[in-house]
């Protein structure tokens, strides 16, 4: 019992007693990773893998990141950034949740605080929030580049958006997209998040006249409104933000290929003017060190698909920035120096853009970066009936 | 009164408590006053700079925890609603002070409020449910905040939250969150042996039994829960306060039960209890942490599972939880043997000059069934009534007709010519007319002392909660009183050198005369006993039935049911025959004996 008690406080202890995080001449800083590794653990570890792949490849500096899980929950969030700074983080990247609260954590502490997943309006704000940036597309700018398709096509769109947070911020986006063109809103839905059935939302929605569905929530909801319309055999347009290229929802109708196809969806671009050559850079970087993505289905002909890390690349670049402005400030000591130069700092990112900020600015991704994509037999390319999308070349998903 | 004898009154009063504190000071009480000054003056001894907020938050979740120790341990009520309290005082401090500016003590004050208000309606509307509906009952209610919180982001922020301006530094909420806690358990020490406490308690063990007694069991479950909502939505406000936001996500079912689970683990009859039971889920935690950091699993994912399984460990050790199994370790470890207590040298109790009891005409029928019709008795004191007939003839259901245990269709009871009409069981306890139940009815977790002052509590009119607090003059004098006649009537149960054994390990026959201790130390008038000889050997008869003659010879009315007709032949001075809910005779038991109806209907078995 007493050698089972000593084992017990040596683990405890043993964390503390590392000595310094010095390796060699080098010294390591700590990049914190706030975000949901529990509850949407693709989410998390897209970001944290993304993060991880650029710490490895910087040469003056040598960054650790840490995982700090906030479990979809604002306190948990403000909780892990206070442990964050008291483990000396430099920076923390974060998914977006309780960045209201966190945000002054990370101030006081002079430290940036990046976000790189949450598209919400308010989160970023230079002239209140200094230390905050963003490299994610916007809900804004998804809203209004969604609302910019799909209304010189003459739909009347029924709008669903779920009850989740993700839903709810949707709906204020999708709102403000929309006010100018009224008529093109057949009818506004909100769904409860994850309900078994959504049938009558659905039949709702085609009593309405819509002629296009636009669903703004989580993969569920958009797999279940996908289930409901089609099930009923009504082959409506259907128009999702980012979360319509997530795996589950292919997974949630791996049954029913046919029933995915046509689902176009709204997000970052992952390849730029200068072509896919970049992207596909990092992503075989990427895969080399964290191995493929699979789906989890397969496309017709029966090649596994495999997911692009595309929101891998905002986190990597915002590491790739943050340690441009900490070796511009000469070291991450000085932090009010470290968040002068983000404000100055540019560099290429992974898909080829160019990611920084300025005073004025800490939007890394324009919101007219946001392109369309369509899914056929389970892959996705970008569509042709969109000046911007139908320059991108569309990325292999085939394994 | 001039002031020279309001001073020397108050000198006399805060001098009597000094000597009175000083005596009952204990080591105990030494070990808690150490503990507590240790954890305020940590901050400024240990570098605990970085995690002064968490260690905050986790005295805050404490007092939450105690709080609901107070229902479960207290009360017996297993509320899976605490995380909903605890949400309702977060998400109205966070309101009132981050949407309607107001400042920091008006809004807390708003919070508890809420919160105990919740904790009210609760109460109402679990009050008469079984302790499983109970337990569903809250966790619906967990459910149905936490969903109400998703619904209305506008009220709770959504996924964001509601920020809030900073207020005080973590170690002035540390400090604040010790006091709080210390007050808690402080509160729970001094409640819990002393008048609501321990009719909490002998309802926790049995309803049936506490209520017979007269504790005004309903009452005093809303109260508790009020009490431990109230602590919950203090804990939430104050929460918030410390980390500047409120999470709707955070207040679900999950705390509800974390809560919970922690206040099991930890032992729900003691203080230091929930406070034990969430450092050992908080410990389990941070081992699963490290645990799985050092196998470079993501975080979160092993954390859930050892806490499980820890928790499993730990129920599997502690039984009634960790803080019982300690206390008896070292009760084990000590062998400490019982003290006995000093019976007063006063007399047990003078029974007022009371007129008969009278029960005229009593029916009742459950559904087809005619338990009573028409039965009249009378009870006059001085004598002992015995009521005899075969099972089922109604002697229960008259006794319970005559407590006001049972409403009867139709017929009157009244005391001395003052009829007691629709006054609960409580109000006739208070009138001097109480009953014992038909099996042994005792509360086995009280002492055989706190068994009885259940019953002599009853009569006390300065152990209001906040007075026991204060522990008021006038309250310590009335408790005084009280335990001297409970040592009295457990002196004269032949039970004085038990008085500090826990009633569950007495010998069923002691447990039939603690029962009858119990129903003494009310001070009553008229005692109704049902079969108070049953399983009884020889000796014990002998015994019992002299006990009865004193009772009698001290002027009390008694009525006694009993099966056993040798003993009714020894005691009892008057014998109703019933049968089939209708009185078939009534006189001396010669006289009854003797009756060609009773004899016909089925003594004439040789019964007699």
């Amino acid at each position: 019992m007493r050698r089972l008690l000593l084992l017990l406080v040596l683990c405890l202890l043993a964390p503390g007693c590392g000595g310094d995080d010095s390796t060699g001449s080098k010294k390591t800083f700590l990049i914190a990773v706030n975000a949901p590794f529990t509850r949407t653990p693709y989410v998390g570890s897209t970001i944290a893998d993304g993060a991880q792949l650029a710490a490895e490849q910087q040469g003056t500096y040598h960054f650790r990141v840490k995982r700090y899980d906030n479990g979809l929950s604002a306190r948990r969030a403000v909780a892990n950034v206070r442990r964050a700074i008291a483990d000396g983080a430099v920076a923390i990247f974060d998914e977006g949740t309780g960045v209201n609260a966190s945000w002054r954590l990370a101030r006081d502490a002079g430290i940036p605080l990046c976000v790189t997943y949450q598209g919400g309006q308010g989160l970023v704000d230079p002239v209140e929030r200094p230390n905050v940036f963003r490299i994610a597309p916007t809900d804004h700018g998804t809203a209004f580049r969604l609302a910019e398709y799909l209304v010189p096509k003459g739909l009347e769109v029924a709008l669903l958006v779920d009850d989740s947070s993700y839903g709810q911020e949707g709906e204020e986006a999708l709102r403000d997209a929309f006010s100018r063109n009224p008529e093109a809103v057949a009818i506004r839905l909100t769904v409860p998040a994850g309900a078994p059935d959504l049938a009558p939302e659905v039949l709702r929605a085609r009593r309405a006249g819509a002629t296009g569905l636009l669903v703004w929530g989580q993969p569920t909801t958009i797999a279940g409104v996908l289930s409901a319309a089609r099930s009923s055999g009504w082959n409506v347009p259907v128009y999702t933000p980012a979360a319509g290229e997530d795996p589950l929802v292919r997974q949630q109708l791996a049954s029913h290929p046919d029933w995915v196809d046509g689902l176009t969806f709204a997000a970052g671009r992952p390849t730029a003017e200068v072509g896919p050559g970049p992207f596909l850079a990092f992503q075989r970087s990427y895969e080399e060190r964290f191995g493929v993505q699979l789906v989890g289905v397969k496309t017709p002909d029966g090649f596994e698909i495999v997911q692009p890390p595309d929101y891998a690349m905002y986190s990597y670049d915002c590491v790739n920035v943050l340690a441009a402005a900490i070796d511009q400030a000469g070291g991450p000591d000085d932090h009010a120096k470290v968040l002068e130069e983000m404000n100055q700092i540019s560099v290429q990112g992974a898909n080829g853009d160019r990611r920084g900020f300025n005073e004025r600015n800490h939007e890394g991704v324009v919101d007219d970066d946001v392109y369309f994509a369509r899914f056929h037999g389970m892959t996705y390319a970008p569509v042709k009936d969109d000046p911007l999308s139908s320059t991108l070349t569309a990325i292999d998903q085939r394994r | 009164m001039n002031a020279t004898a309001t001073f020397e009154q108050t000198r006399t009063a805060l001098a009597d408590a000094a000597r009175e504190a000083r005596a009952s000071w204990s080591t105990r009480a030494t070990v808690f006053l150490l503990a507590v000054a240790l954890a305020l003056l940590a901050p400024a001894v240990l570098p605990l700079g970085d995690r002064m907020t968490d260690l905050a938050g986790f005295v805050y979740l404490a007092v939450a925890a105690v709080g609901l120790g107070y229902a479960v341990g207290l009360g017996g009520i297993p509320s899976l609603g605490q995380g909903a309290f605890v949400g309702i005082g977060a998400v109205v401090e966070a309101n009132a002070r981050a949407s309607e500016g107001w400042p920091f003590l008006p809004s807390i004050f708003v919070a508890v409020v809420a919160a105990a208000a919740a904790g009210v309606l609760t109460g109402l509307a679990t009050g008469r449910l079984r302790r499983a509906f109970v337990a569903v009952s809250t966790w619906i209610l967990s459910w149905i905040v936490a969903l109400a919180l998703t619904s209305f982001p506008g009220i709770s922020g959504g996924a964001q939250g509601l920020v809030l301006p900073g207020s005080f530094s973590p170690t002035a909420h540390y400090e604040l969150g010790i006091v709080l806690l210390a007050l808690a358990m402080l509160a729970f020490v001094v409640i819990a042996p002393r008048g609501s406490g321990l009719g909490l308690r002998a309802g926790r063990d049995d309803p049936a039994a506490a209520i017979g007694l007269g504790v005004p069991l309903p009452g005093l479950r809303l109260g508790v829960l009020t009490a431990s909502a109230a602590l919950a939505g203090l804990a939430g406000a104050l929460t918030v306060e410390l980390e500047q936001i409120a999470d709707p996500s955070g207040y679900g079912p999950v705390l509800s039960f974390e809560l919970f689970v922690a206040v099991i683990v930890g032992g729900a009859r003691t203080p230091l209890g929930p406070v034990v039971g969430l450092l050992a889920i908080s410990a389990l935690r941070h081992l699963a942490e490290e645990v799985g950091g050092l196998r470079g699993l993501p975080p979160g994912r092993l954390e859930e599972m050892l806490t499980g399984y820890g928790l499993l460990v730990a129920l599997a050790i502690g039984g009634a939880g960790i803080v019982p199994a300690a206390q008896a370790w070292l009760g084990r470890r000590r062998n400490r043997a019982f003290r006995p207590q000093t019976p007063s040298a006063r007399p047990l109790f003078a029974v007022e000059a009371a007129g008969p009891l009278a029960a005229l005409g009593l029916s009742k029928r459950f559904g087809n069934l005619v338990a009573l019709e028409g039965l009249d008795l009378d009870l006059v004191p001085g004598t002992v009534h015995a009521l005899v007939g075969p099972n089922g003839s109604g002697k229960t259901t008259a006794l319970r007709a005559i407590t006001g245990e049972l409403r009867p269709d139709s017929g009157s009871v009244e005391l001395a010519a003052e009829p007691l009409g629709e006054l609960s069981v409580r109000d006739r306890v208070l009138r001097g007319v109480v009953g014992t139940q038909q099996t042994t009815a005792i509360f086995p977790d009280l002492s055989a002392l706190e068994n009885v002052l259940v019953g002599a509590g009853v009569r006390t009119t300065h152990d209001r909660t906040l007075r026991m607090l204060l522990q008021t003059p006038k309250a310590r004098a009335e408790e005084a009183e009280t335990r001297r006649r409970a040592l009295g009537a457990l002196a004269v149960a032949g039970l004085a050198g038990e008085a500090g054994r826990p009633a569950g390990e007495l010998p069923a026959h002691a447990r039939r005369r603690l029962m009858l201790a119990a129903a003494l130390a009310t001070g009553p008038r008229v005692l109704l006993l049902d079969e108070p000889a049953a399983g009884a050997s020889a000796a014990e008869l002998n015994g019992l039935a002299e006990l009865l003659t004193r009772l009698r010879n001290s002027g009390l009315a008694l009525l006694v049911i009993e099966h056993n007709l040798r003993f009714v032949g020894r005691v009892a001075d008057v014998v109703t025959v019933l049968e089939a809910g209708r009185r078939l005779a009534s006189g001396t038991l010669a006289e009854v004996a003797a009756d060609a109806t009773v004899r016909a209907a089925y003594l004439g078995r040789g019964a007699f």
